[in-house]
């Protein structure tokens, strides 16, 4: 009777779990390799993004307009680790407040650059068709004061979650199926002076 | 034998005077009844010709006609040619005048039609070559000025713009013209081609699809 209860069982996750595979089926590795250009691509935006948010060279309503475009990026309640070589504690500030602050850091030129940018973890797919991976960067940041004399500076790695799920919208009574990449939360890993 | 010659040089020119103003009184005053009945004859003939578009002559020699009618004084036997005259030379004059306005008109027509011609063979810039001058621009107003003329391509800011990834129905999330070209200038990088694009009746693009590099 055990024997039989457990074949049925078996039996029926076999098919359950067969069926919503077979809902979504496994993207080919042309489709995933576009889907994890594209998601690299989108953290690679937001380089350029910090970039020109934190130079004091880009006009005020520069930055704001490019907040909001940086912003778009994040999923809601994203939140963006921020490490100092002076504090042991990493603060944690929501997406939009954090990008604020970058845009009145007070120092009078700020350098900041992403290199190293690299999957930490390859996207993989979840049970609800979202795929999910970590991405890695590394980030220098170089503070001036007036007088031009570097005055802070340290390179911190940090890991950012990124969601890829599939969506689709009506355009011009087309429907388009789109993959909408998000970004999750931004951690520090680690900060050191070089 | 100088005194001589003198007096004949003298005699001849006033030979000549008399004879010459004979000539000319007899041609404007002094016309016979016959030659004044055939230059009322042909006159009239002409300028009813001229009143019934029954001529072949251009304007301008239907003027010239009319001119030399006018020579002759009619005013005092036939008034009525004097008559007809005046409404040829109104005709005449009407007629040049939309003659010449006709003539403005096409040459109007004409400078415009190889305007558009000049126009249409002068290098346009298109949407390709926009995006390159965006994110190549050296500072952040030339590429706004960019962006504006590029806008100008686009029915509108918000028209659609769709970014393929493959072949395979693979795109990413659909932005608008404006997010687009600002895009272009936040990355400096176009990593993209123009792939297809639908204009309106106006020849302004509504949606704009453009394909990964």
């Amino acid at each position: 009777m055990k024997k039989v209860l457990f074949a049925i069982a078996f039996a029926f996750f076999a098919l359950t779990g067969y069926q919503a595979f077979a809902q979504e089926p496994e993207l080919s590795p042309e489709r995933k390799q576009a889907i994890d250009s594209l998601a690299l691509e989108k953290v690679r935006d937001l380089s350029k993004y910090v970039k020109l948010i934190g130079s004091k060279n880009t006009p005020w309503s520069e930055a704001n307009r490019v907040i909001d475009r940086a912003e778009e990026l994040f999923a809601p309640d994203a939140e963006i680790g921020v490490s100092s070589l002076s504090k042991t504690k990493i603060e944690y500030y929501k997406v939009r407040k954090y990008l604020e602050r970058l845009m009145r850091l007070n120092y009078d030129r700020v350098e900041i650059d992403w290199y190293k940018i690299q999957y930490v973890s390859d996207l993989q797919r979840q049970p609800d068709g979202t795929y999910v991976g970590v991405i890695t960067i590394f980030q220098t940041f170089k503070g001036y004061d007036a007088e031009g004399r570097l005055v802070y500076q340290d390179t911190t790695k940090k890991d950012i979650t990124v969601y890829v799920k599939r969506k689709e919208t009506q355009i011009g009574g087309r429907l388009i199926g789109f993959w909408d990449v998000l970004l999750g939360d931004m951690r520090v890993k680690e900060t050191t002076h070089k | 034998m100088v005194k001589q010659l003198k007096s004949f040089i003298i005699l001849a020119m006033v030979a000549l005077v008399t004879i010459s103003g004979a000539t000319s009184c007899k041609s404007s005053n002094k016309l016979s009844k016959k030659e004044y009945k055939a230059r009322v004859e042909q006159a009239t003939k002409d300028l009813n010709a001229i009143l019934n578009d029954q001529t072949e002559w251009t304007l301008e020699e239907q003027q010239a006609r009319v001119n030399e009618i006018k020579q002759t004084d009619f005013s005092k036997k036939n008034p009525e040619i004097v008559e007809m005259i005046e409404r040829a030379e109104a005709k005449i004059a009407k007629e040049m005048a939309e003659r010449d306005r006709l003539a403005e008109e096409q040459r109007l027509k004409e400078e415009q039609r190889l305007r558009e011609l000049e126009e249409q063979s002068k290098p346009k810039t298109g949407l390709a070559d926009y995006f390159n001058m965006i994110a190549n621009a050296k500072d952040v107003a030339t590429a706004n000025k960019y962006i504006k003329e590029a806008l100008d391509l686009f029915e509108s800011p918000d028209a659609a713009v769709l970014i393929r990834l493959n072949n395979y129905g693979d795109y990413d999330r659909p932005t608008t013209a404006v997010n687009y070209l600002n895009y272009l200038k936040d990355q400096k990088r176009v990593t993209v081609n123009v792939d297809n694009i639908k204009y309106n009746e106006e020849n302004k693009i509504t949606e704009l699809e453009l394909i990964k590099k």
